[in-house]
């Protein structure tokens, strides 16, 4: 131990202690170590990875990040961060960080054939903006479109958003997010007119039990998962019932771990509904006051080329949204059907279990909060499934207050904030507007300064559709910002890689790591990323959380708002409008799409004295003034007042975040409950107040089998998903060491008795095939995952074992998000196909390791 | 067993008035030192031990200080005593 | 063909490729082309030498350097604990869970492991013989403080 290093630490816990009691230490007292150099800079910054939003203190010295931990401070977590918050530090450094743009190249010109080769900015963007304008001219908007992210700040997705609607008129727009958490953000407007949760993470500490339905909690959300093992080990009373289709950590630690056939979920919840209204247990005050009764349309299809045969055969595969108006008894009627005997036929839980929860659900005493996660959304009736458990907390009026509540968390670190608030979807806009709305079009072109009628109301591609169009040529300019979706989007090798390669189309990428993506692309922008910038994240609780830039991106990477706002300058107002547009406002004949939409007085009223001083901020010294202050105040107008309030942009520097709606400078807690939300009118106790008439919606819809099923030729269920240390399909956890070597490769999870029934061994490599194609992995019957007979379960972060390749793009008809956890496959021993060599010739795999 | 050598650091709520007393007597303890706080009441505090066990102890004759409120463990590091550590590099893999 | 060849090494400069270390597989870009064919490389033994790793920084969860195949750690037992709780310290000889674990979320010192840290997977990772897939540059504050005063040369690491 040398004295420097002793006196650094201690310098580091003095500081640590300092920011915890947020005290400002004399300067004297911070240099315990031996001179000013030895200190770190602290600050706060949400963490990078998933939607719980911990808060993480950075230690930045000498412009590098050095060390990191979870912040005391932070209401989420106090001071706990899960493995990958840990090593957050590590995350920028991967040694092959993309550093200059790089374009498919040969005889030195673009050429789609050619290999990637480092060029300008000014090359790139030239070589884009030529594609894009004549795409434009002979396409229209419709050909242009852009995969955004749940990992954007809220700045890019709001920048983002602009560009592609208001400059490029096209609501081709989506994020990653579609592939998360679509079924539960269509299911929120559908059921309470206004998306995300309506309570928050105090609901942890304050239930008497939690349902999780299709959630490992205990790897993908650990830090959630902490504050709910500890309201379970500090209150003996406290329960967890864990259903999911196969075992895993949270399962361990459940009192109940419910194991169910893939895709009937749905028919235990209408059971339990059942339950409820048979038991007596329906909370009728509240029905009456606050609740509507619809039923779903039925044989909705399955979200597929509208050719395949399931989509031809099925009854509402074009409108599968709409529902009609119900009453009490057509509900009860419904759910009448989902008797304890018929749940456990299909499901095959054991009666018991299946028992114990509906009562636990039917106990007025108990306060129940459910979560939900991909088992849920990712799912062909995933808004079924939605509704389904919202019908049984609107039952018994176990709602909107503290302890009580359903509750949806989320994969990525702003699926709420970016995707879902500031409105990246296709079909969305701002604070819930919605494109096909010509009043919200109409707020938003006010708020905007843009001629009326400019804005697009048709609904654009969503995430698997995009890749349809692109294979089919319809999309021809496509921009993939901060996603890995050649890695993660469904059925890759048929309905995604054929339209990067579509010789019509230009694929342009922007990540810090040469992903597969990446790869594949024909240009690809090298980014800054997380404290490299200034950014803003929205957590599952409704939490918006700011962070400065904290250390300088590496060579000529740049932030995507700096791509998305720097590109818009190589377009005019005429390029890209058409006449009777700029006729209705000739000031911005001529003007070019960042002047109109950056530059309109709004976005450009900060000046850079206004950054906070000793902290950079390479895109507001671009452009010339505080880009993310001058989008936070236009950006927040679009939904102050009418139930999604933001603070003031400078608010969310000084504090730990805070949930949303923010009125008069204090956050909501539990909304549509008086005495916690500002909105709910006096004397009336809660109002579910998105919806016109201020009622919930209980949507009642039947158990559908699902788009696949196991048969003789494919015999296995396969379930797709994720491991506690790897996120964002590993592009960047897979370049921190330690968490690449906890898990360093994917492996195919099977049951012992399916592998010995196929004569296969732990360890011994295999082929996982489907009808779309198939990818080679090595079996495992041990660890964390305990599979049921005729279910594996296969990770996908590992991009040399693809197993998208292998994966159906089904959806769900309503949300359009993917169902990754239900297809239909078999397992073979990988024997390398017959070659014909004599006996004594080596084994062709024994050079490889 | 090796030797360890530990450092963290405690946020001390105290009463006000007492916070100065508080701190002198906490400054007269081995190991410990305060960075400050004196003013707010809310004392910034360096362990540094050769034991857990010696943090907890401490930990716990701080609880009991005439004007002390509640004394918070905010940071804990520890690490064997490596004679050769102080060799830069030695530790690249 | 010399330019190809110039602009085929320039690009593969610009990738890093130099960097990226000796792989089992294409684990972090994908196969070339997309559509080929992959092998699943040997699954990884797991490290077991009971050496403790230096950390990263001081808020670093230590690593686990042994197997943890099989233990429990469900509601009724944590095997963890069963060696690194500071009652069995002695006849273990397994370093003490870190007294930050005996707080609860509202700061209060308990006698033993505080129940929001009983997952002690969340944070602690065992380690397998997987070689890196390519050199991580995070740099240890040390590093950065010390060289220049010791050797006046900040280049020679």
């Amino acid at each position: 131990m040398t004295l420097s290093r002793r006196d650094l630490l201690k310098a580091e816990a003095a500081a640590a202690a300092a920011m915890a009691a947020s005290i400002i230490l004399p300067a004297e007292a911070q240099n315990v170590a031996r001179g000013e150099e030895l200190r770190l800079k602290w600050d706060k910054a949400p963490c990078r990875f998933c939607g719980t939003g911990c808060g993480v203190m950075v230690g930045v010295k000498d412009g590098r990040v050095v060390a990191t931990h979870g912040d005391m401070r932070a209401e989420v977590n106090r001071g706990l961060n899960c493995v990958k918050g840990y090593f957050l530090s590590k995350i920028m450094y991967g040694a092959d960080r993309l550093t200059r743009p790089l374009m498919r190249m040969r005889g030195g010109r673009f050429d789609k054939d050619g290999e990637l080769t480092p060029v300008t900015w000014d090359q790139a963007f030239d070589t884009m903006a030529a594609h894009w304008k004549r795409v434009l001219r002979e396409k229209g908007p419709e050909a242009v479109g852009m995969f955004g992210s749940g990992q954007w700040t809220m700045f890019e997705g709001y920048a983002a958003s602009k560009l592609m609607r208001a400059g490029f008129r096209s609501n081709n727009l989506d994020p990653n997010a579609r592939h998360c958490m679509a079924s539960a953000a269509v299911t929120f407007i559908r059921t309470f007119g206004s998306d995300e949760p309506m309570g928050c993470y105090d609901d942890f500490e304050h239930a008497d039990a939690f349902v999780l339905w299709g959630s490992n909690m205990a790897e993908m959300h650990p830090i959630l998962w902490t504050r709910i093992t500890d309201r379970r080990l500090s209150a003996d009373h406290v329960r967890i019932h864990t259903l999911s289709t196969y075992e895993h950590r949270t399962t361990d630690l459940s009192d109940a771990g419910l194991v169910f056939r893939p895709g009937t979920d749905l028919a235990i919840l209408n059971y339990i509904a059942n339950h409820i209204i048979q038991s007596g247990a329906v909370n009728r005050d509240f029905v009456q006051k606050h609740v509507n009764f619809r039923l779903a349309n039925t044989d909705i299809g399955y979200g597929l080329r509208p050719d395949h045969t399931l989509e031809v055969r099925a009854q509402h595969a074009n409108d599968a949204a709409v529902s009609q108006p119900a009453d009490f008894d057509a509900y009860a009627k419904l759910v009448g059907e989902y008797t304890l005997d018929r749940a456990h036929e299909i499901s095959g839980v054991p009666k018991p279990q299946l028992e114990a929860l509906a009562r636990l659900y039917a106990d007025p005493k108990a306060k129940v909060m459910s979560l939900w996660t991909m088992g849920f959304n990712q799912h062909v009736r995933g808004v079924w499934a939605n509704h389904m458990v919202y019908n049984i907390h609107l039952l018994t009026g176990k709602i909107s207050e503290p302890g009580n509540g359903p509750f949806s968390l989320t994969g990525q670190p702003s699926a709420c904030g970016t995707a879902r608030e500031v409105g990246c979807f296709s079909h969305r806009l701002p604070a819930d507007m919605q494109v096909t709305n010509p009043d919200h079009r109409k707020v938003m072109e006010e708020i905007w300064k843009l001629p009326p009628g400019l804005l697009p109301g048709k609904v654009g591609f969503h995430a698997v559709q995009q890749d349809r169009m692109l294979k089919d040529g319809k999309l021809n300019a496509y921009w993939i910002m901060c996603n890995n979706n050649l890695q993660t989007a469904p059925n890759t090798s048929n309905e995604t890689y054929p339209g990067y390669r579509n010789p019509a189309n230009l694929i342009v990428c922007s990540d810090p790591y040469p992903t597969v993506t990446a790869m594949a692309a024909d240009i690809v922008l090298p980014t800054a990323m997380w404290v490299e910038k200034e950014g803003a994240y929205g957590n599952a609780e409704r939490r918006t959380q700011f962070w400065h830039e904290l250390v300088q991106a590496p060579g000529e990477a740049r932030s995507d708002l700096w791509q998305v706002m720097e590109f818009s300058r190589r377009f005019t107002t005429d390029e890209v409008w058409p006449a009777e547009m700029l006729a209705k406002a000739p000031e911005y004949r001529g003007k070019t799409l960042y002047e109109v939409l950056f530059r309109n007085g709004q976005v450009d009223r900060f000046p850079l004295s206004d950054i906070a001083p000793g902290y950079a901020n390479h895109e507001s010294k671009a452009f010339g003034f505080y880009v993310q202050k001058g989008i936070w105040e236009e950006y927040i107008r679009c939904g102050n007042g009418h139930g999604h309030d933001y603070a003031p942009f400078d608010t969310y520097h000084e504090v730990r975040g805070l949930r949303w709606p923010v009125v008069d400078g204090k956050e909501t807690r539990w909304r549509y409950r008086e005495g916690y939300d500002p909105y709910v009118e006096k004397g009336a106790g809660l109002q579910f107040y998105g919806n016109p008439d201020k009622r919930a919606n209980i949507m009642g819809a039947p158990y559908e089998p699902p788009a696949e099923t196991p048969d003789r030729d494919f015999d296995l269920w396969l379930v797709t998903g994720r491991v506690l240390e790897h996120w964002h399909s590993g592009s960047m956890t897979l370049r921190v060491p330690e968490l690449y070597r906890a898990f360093p490769g994917a492996v195919l999870f099977m049951h012992p008795e399916d592998a010995q029934a196929r004569d296969l061994r732990r360890g011994q490599e295999v082929r996982i095939v489907s009808r779309r194609g198939e990818i080679r992995s090595r079996v495992e019957t041990r660890g964390r995952n305990h599979m049921p007979r005729g279910v594996v379960f296969v990770p996908f972060f590992d991009a040399s074992q693809l197993i998208n390749k292998v994966t159906l793009d089904a959806t769900d008809p309503i949300s359009k998000q993917t169902d990754y956890k239900k297809c239909a496959v078999k397992v073979v021993a990988a024997v390398d196909r017959p070659v014909v060599t004599p006996a004594s010739a080596p084994d062709p795999r024994a050079g490889l390791r | 067993m090796a030797e360890e050598f530990h450092v963290s650091s405690l946020v001390v709520h105290c009463r006000r008035e007492h916070a100065g007393t508080a701190a002198a007597a906490i400054e007269a303890m081995e190991g410990l030192e305060v960075h400050g706080g004196i003013a707010e009441g809310k004392l910034v505090v360096t362990l540094e031990t050769t034991s857990e066990a010696a943090i907890v102890e401490r930990l716990n004759a701080i609880q009991v200080m005439d004007g002390v409120l509640a004394a918070t463990l905010v940071f804990h590091h520890a690490e064997p005593i490596e004679p050769c550590e102080a060799i830069p590099g030695s530790r690249t893999p | 063909m010399r330019p190809r060849l110039l602009l085929a090494a320039m690009a593969a400069a610009c990738l890093g490729a130099g960097t990226l270390l000796a792989q089992d597989a294409p684990r972090l870009r994908g196969p070339e082309p997309f559509t080929r064919e992959q092998p699943a490389p040997p699954m990884q033994r797991a490290i077991t030498n009971d050496v403790r790793v230096r950390r990263n920084y001081p808020d670093q969860p230590p690593l686990i350097p042994h197997a943890i195949e099989g233990y429990a750690l469900d509601l009724n037992a944590n095997k963890c604990m069963s060696c690194h709780a500071r009652r069995f310290t002695e006849q273990s000889q397994a370093p003490m869970i870190s007294v930050t674990h005996y707080q609860d979320r509202e700061g209060n010192t308990l006698g033993g492991l505080a129940p929001r840290r009983y997952a002690c997977l969340s944070c602690h990772v065992p380690q397998t013989e997987a070689r890196p897939l390519v050199e991580n540059r995070f740099t240890d504050m040390d590093a950065l403080a010390e060289p220049e005063r010791q050797t006046g040369n900040r280049g020679g690491r």
